[in-house]
């Protein structure tokens, strides 16, 4: 019998933690929606071969099951895919840019642990349908900003633009395999794996510094001046101004402290195409939050449209922002009912919270109930 | 929960760490009163820069610096390979050097990789066993087993064994020899991947004056 446990990986959201999630969700919907982004809900699970768009990075992932036709359904991982998919069915027509945003459970079979689980949420943003470094720093200078405005102070947001890396990379003499691994090894940063790798490896020498010193590239725009080989290969190079454009955006909206260029970062998602980004804290042994721009996904569904956005994982804010203080409550007592209903709505239309005592106890009861709970007051129509 | 001001260190327990205090010492860190008979399990050392060190089993290192509770680890290739935990791997340090190996009692040396096939292996690595196995396209029973794994062939309960090796003392011991060399295991200096961004202005001068020590040390050697 199993009738009091949930499956593995899985939780419940007590009030407090359930009230500290909607704190987080109403400020993110409330700063994205002043800046034109609207909701979007799709649904929880899709047809897998929706979710395979997204590449194979989380295939292993996938919680998937049968409809009774025989079809394969997958519960969402990630949201993105599902906005691909949305976007190229029913926004062909709108007007571009679309600005979207939503708030939505997700799954992943991953092994649990502490800000780790197999449903989690995320809270993101999407604009389709722009290209160019404006678009790009409008969603980071945003991923900042909610970041600031649910309190955090100490978090940096990573910086790079994949082009750099992967033109470096077609222009070595690699096979795919080899491309891949060594992609593995700097997302990882297994610096050491990654030089042996390169030795073995027919590739030239400058270039091979080059790939070499690219996952310990961390700084400011200075950092770029680090990988001189760059300037050989038409396409990285292009990538670089591309990143530097973006940089400087986001030294306009005012973002750019939290800001630092970091070469290492790939993403582990196979969509991304450009500048992509991710968010820390250094209360937290984990990241915050991930995004960049994913040019080509939205073709994958009939819809050639360049799109860019970020998600942020809620439960992890949630760790670091911790409990949000408690508001003041009014517990209200008497005996007339009808003046009670009365007098709670009166002060409910001013915005206090108010709950009504059901039971019907006296003055004297009810006093000492207030002295067992926090944050209440009581309010006790007499008589007169 | 990471301290904002201390960088805070993870040290293996055992016989890595000798040779770490000598390389931190190079590196210009504090280590007084750090020495493998000592009792406490946490040193604190104020001042810049501000440095906290952690004397644990080196199978939880990678634990700490994963989660966070440490921002650089000390620790064995071998426990990494095995644990395959989210970190950083910097810098390959050289010493406290073995190998992964599988090894069978001696009468059996004349054995072929393909004869191990659906045969039993008692391990403490699991994981590396199993991914051993798998990528040569051979399937084994995997017994995992805490310690004295050469004892599980001498008593029957497995063919073969994956062990580390370091002088190969232990085999010769227990009569078994090494069949196939599966991987090196060298100490490296591991990194939270969050530190290493957030703490950055920290740790990198850190890892390069260890890189350049190291290389030294190699010149050295030679």
């Amino acid at each position: 019998m199993r009738s009091r446990e949930i499956p593995k990986g899985l939780r419940d959201l007590l009030p407090d933690e359930a009230k500290n999630r909607r704190n987080i969700e109403n400020k993110a919907a409330q700063l994205f929606h002043s800046f034109g982004y609207d909701e979007v809900v799709t649904p929880t699970f899709e047809f897998m071969d929706v979710i395979e768009k997204g590449g194979s990075t989380l295939r292993d992932k996938l919680f998937l099951f049968m409809d009774r036709e025989g079809g394969i359904l997958s519960l969402r991982p990630e949201m993105t895919v599902s906005i691909a998919r949305l976007a190229a069915t029913h926004l062909q027509d709108e007007p571009m840019p679309q600005r979207l945003f939503y708030s939505a459970n997700v799954f992943r079979h991953v092994q649990p642990q502490m800000a780790q689980y197999r449903e989690f949420w995320q809270l993101g943003i999407e604009m389709l349908g722009a290209s160019g470094a404006w678009a790009d720093a409008e969603v980071i200078s945003l991923a900042v900003m909610t970041l600031k405005e649910l309190g955090l102070e100490h978090f940096k947001v990573s910086l790079n633009q994949v082009g750099i890396f992967n033109s470096l990379l077609a222009e070595s003499s690699t096979n795919p395999n080899e491309r891949e691994q060594i992609r593995n090894l700097v997302e990882r940063k297994d610096l050491v794996e990654l030089s042996r790798l390169l030795e073995r490896l027919p590739i030239h020498d400058d270039l091979k510094e080059t790939i070499a010193r690219l996952p310990v590239l961390h700084g400011d725009m200075e950092v770029l001046n680090q990988i001189p080989y760059v300037e050989n290969n038409r396409a990285a190079s292009q990538a670089v101004e591309e990143l530097i454009k973006v940089y400087e955006a986001l030294q306009i909206y005012g973002v750019s402290d939290h800001v630092v260029i970091d070469m290492g970062v790939l993403r582990g998602l196979d969509y991304y195409t450009g500048v992509v980004f991710e968010g820390y804290s250094p209360e937290l042994g984990y990241g915050l939050l991930g995004g960049g721009r994913y040019d080509n996904l939205l073709s994958q569904f009939g819809y050639d449209c360049p799109a860019t956005g970020f998600a942020i994982g809620m439960d992890r804010l949630a760790l670091v922002l911790g409990q949000q203080e408690q508001e003041q409550r009014y517990l209200l007592g008497g005996k007339n009912l009808e003046k009670m209903v009365r007098e709670a709505s009166k002060l409910r239309d001013k915005g206090i919270i108010v709950e009504i005592d059901i039971e019907g106890n006296s003055q004297e009861v009810l006093e000492q109930k207030i002295k067992e709970k926090t944050g209440y007051s009581l309010l006790y129509l007499g008589n007169e | 929960m990471m301290s904002q001001e201390y960088l805070t260190i993870a040290l293996s327990k055992g016989t890595l760490l000798t040779p770490t205090l000598e390389l931190l010492t190079q590196a210009g860190l504090p280590v007084e009163g750090i020495h493998k008979d000592s009792r406490s399990m946490i040193f604190s050392f104020p001042g810049e820069p501000a440095i906290k060190y952690i004397i644990c089993r080196p199978t939880d290192v990678p634990a700490y610096v994963e989660h966070g509770a440490a921002d650089l680890g000390f620790v064995g290739k071998d426990v990494i390979a095995e644990q395959g935990r989210d970190v950083f791997e910097m810098v390959d340090l050289g010493y406290g050097g073995c190998h992964f190996a599988v090894a069978v009692p001696k009468e059996q040396e004349n054995l072929t990789l393909k004869e191990l096939n659906y045969r039993r292996v008692a391990t403490k690595f699991p994981v590396v066993a199993e991914r051993f196995f798998r990528e040569k396209g051979l399937q084994v029973e995997i017994i995992t087993l805490h310690g004295n794994i050469e004892l599980a062939p001498l008593m029957g309960l497995a063919d073969m064994i994956v062990d580390i090796v370091s002088s190969g003392r232990t085999l010769r011991e227990n009569n078994m020899v090494e069949l196939v060399h599966i991987m090196e295991s060298t100490t490296r200096l591991i990194c939270n991947r969050v530190s290493y961004r957030t703490k950055h202005e920290q740790i990198q001068p850190l890892i390069e004056k260890i890189q350049a020590l190291v290389k030294g040390g190699e010149k050295n050697a030679n």
